[in-house]
């Protein structure tokens, strides 16, 4: 199988959708431009054109509401946002009126709302605090949304394709480190499911729940607690709704231990979320108590051995892994 | 821009039928039975000249105020009243309230704030310029919505795009109690046109027969793919913020009020229909006792239909 980078697997599943379905188009800033290679939009604007390739100024509350317009007049539009973090200008349209549309309105007939919302997250770049962030808690916390967190070139193609297929607004999550990364995609059509987690790495002493690049650092997390005899299952839910809670409770009800790691403020976050979802279904299970390894309560910030000290690594994950074998 | 009498005949009946379903609402609210309360048009029906110029296959986004849209585009009055008193039968199944949606009448829904339909009207006239569709959307706004961030975004990118749209801003005086000269730089909302490279109006909203050819004007020009408009109604809003007397009062002059009653617009246009003619007073009756009856049994429709059972909350969420 060939190997190509995220990007690249973005590009071509965006592609491919567009080529499949005349109502699907995409908009946002410099789309217009497919002067650097890779990238998300490369060539999209020369078999497409203008009509299905807009360029958009920045106006990201505007650009988030017409997707909802344009969902309900029947196309299919996927928005591409730079970081998340200038997401928040558009919360009031992707919360409330994406999210909540079709509900409010009983699906008065029969309105659905395909949309996907591209955004990139996360830090490690001295980005400090508005450009770094990794706000999946927010979004999980909004009725209405579906989530979708790739980690690999393959989920990225595969669950784009899903996403742009689905009928209902889907925002999805592209990490900053995880955009030039390489792997096997196939040539043929294919599309990841929502809601089926991966495991990542089987293991029986200790389950590691992990999205985007976190997956990256529990996998080498979990390489270096092999020489130790620690033996480390990683599982990587891919979307965070729907949730895959049913593979997350299974790994626990084998390993009796679980870490959540999650590159998001730590209060009221993701991890605090599958905590509590396995805690309600597995409480009998559990052999230790549930360690959560993410940012503190802190913006993200600029100086590298400040940043390294407020965002998850290898080590943080390596020391919550010892402290649930501790208990 | 001729009317037929026929067409004439049509508008006011609707301005009549948008009163009195208003009217009605207002009648049984001490009653207890809409629970999230109404925020009326009354003396707003001006605003009836822009609806009737657009096709049944045009596209509208409307505010939170007033009837007019929905009856204008044709919606069952009984399901509107349903889903006002939260029934399973109203159109959002008891899960919107004011919140309508009809669309089979090309009415998509609306929005919870102030302003957030405007990003929505670029939405819906990007979908019928991707299609090479010739129909148009006419957004309507207040002078409070003209004010968010979404407005002037919106219309800038709906310029910079040519989108087939029309902006129609109601300004109606007063946003909540704070009145527009307090909190809008410009006197005239059609000068903000200019910051967006587009024709801009301003008409007396209370006077039918120029709201009509105004509006037509910048439907014509956006349904030739030139581009959007923006058309002020000077308008004012009779009763207060919203029905139930949860909202202040007291902070406008009666004498300002009492001075806009006798610019009614449903008065002066059948004025000027039975000046010319084209009205009678028997019709004038007919077709005020035919309004009223209308929204009798739509009363009677949402008093005996079912309020939804506890479960439909779980459902719609997703498709």
């Amino acid at each position: 199988m060939r190997t190509i980078s995220f990007m690249e697997a973005l590009n071509e599943g965006l592609r491919e959708e567009m080529r499949r379905d005349p109502s699907v188009y995409m908009l946002g800033l410099g789309v217009h431009w497919s002067g650097r290679r890779p990238s998300v939009t490369a060539g999209l604007i020369e078999e497409f054109g203008e009509g299905r390739v807009r360029s958009t100024p920045l106006s990201e509350a505007a650009v988030a509401g017409s997707c909802v317009g344009a969902a309900l007049a029947g196309m299919r539009p996927v928005a591409q946002f730079s970081l998340a973090d200038f997401v928040f200008c558009a919360l009031d349209e992707i919360l409330c009126k994406a999210g909540k549309w079709r509900y409010t309105h009983g699906a008065n007939g029969g309105m659905t709302l395909p949309i996907v919302f591209l955004e990139t997250i996360g830090g490690y770049i001295s980005g400090a605090s508005e450009h770094s962030q990794s706000p999946l808690g927010l979004y999980m916390h909004a009725p209405g949304l579906k989530i979708a967190v790739p980690t690999t070139p393959y989920d990225a193609k595969g669950l784009l394709k899903t996403a742009i297929r689905d009928d209902n607004p889907v925002v999805f999550f592209q990490h900053k480190r995880l955009m030039g990364s390489q792997g096997p995609v196939p040539e043929d059509d294919y599309s990841v499911p929502f809601g089926v987690a991966e495991v990542r790495r089987e293991g029986r002493d200790v389950t590691v729940v992990a999205t985007s690049y976190m997956v990256t650092l529990a996998l080498r997390a979990a390489s270096s607690l092999e020489e130790q005899g620690v033996d480390v299952e990683v599982i990587d839910p891919l979307t965070l709704e729907p949730l895959d809670t049913e593979a997350i409770v299974r790994s626990v009800r084998k390993t009796g231990r679980l870490v959540v790691v999650d590159e998001d403020t730590e209060r009221c976050g993701v991890g605090a979320e599958i905590a509590t979802q396995v805690v309600e279904r597995a409480f009998e299970a559990l052999k230790a108590p549930v360690q959560r390894v993410g940012n503190p309560n802190l913006p993200v910030p600029y100086s590298r051995p400040l940043e390294r000290a407020v965002l998850p690594s290898q080590e943080k994950i390596e020391e919550a892994i010892r402290r649930t074998l501790a208990a | 821009m001729e009317l037929s009498n026929q067409q004439l005949l049509a508008i006011y009946t609707n301005m009549v039928r948008s009163r009195a379903f208003e009217e009605l609402v207002i009648s049984i609210m001490p009653e207890g039975k809409i629970p999230g309360g109404w925020m009326s048009g009354v003396g707003q029906e001006g605003a009836v000249g822009a609806l009737s110029t657009l096709r049944e296959d045009d596209y509208i986004t409307y505010t939170h105020r007033g009837a007019y849209y929905f009856i204008c585009r044709g919606s069952d009055p009984g399901r509107i009243l349903a889903e006002l008193y939260g029934k399973r039968t109203g159109y959002c199944r008891g899960k919107g309230g004011r919140h309508l949606a009809d669309v089979a009448h090309k009415l998509f829904g609306k929005s919870g704030t102030i302003g957030g339909h405007a990003p929505i009207a670029v939405g819906l006239a990007t979908a019928v310029q991707i299609r090479g569709e010739d129909a148009v959307v006419m957004s309507f706004f207040g002078d409070g919505a003209s004010n968010r961030g979404t407005t002037h975004e919106s219309m800038n990118l709906a310029s910079v795009w040519k989108l087939p749209l029309v902006w129609v801003c109601e300004n109606n005086r007063y946003a909540g109690l704070t009145p527009v000269s307090m909190s809008t730089a410009v006197e005239d909302i059609a000068d903000l046109a200019g910051s967006y490279s587009i024709p801009g109006r301003s008409v007396d909203g209370n006077d039918l027969l120029a709201v009509y050819e105004a509006a037509q004007e910048a439907v014509a020009r956006a349904r030739a793919g030139d581009g959007p408009s923006l058309l002020e109604l000077k308008t004012y809003r009779i009763r207060e913020f919203a029905e139930g007397g949860w909202f202040p009062t007291g902070y406008r002059d009666p004498d300002e009020v009492e001075a806009w009653k006798q610019r009614d617009p449903i008065d002066r246009f059948r004025a000027a229909l039975l000046s010319r003619g084209v009205l009678t007073e028997e019709l004038v009756r007919e077709i005020q006792e035919q309004a009223e009856a209308e929204m009798q049994s739509a009363q009677q429709f949402a008093e005996e239909s079912e309020f939804p059972p506890a479960e439909e909350a779980f459902a719609d969420l997703y498709a």
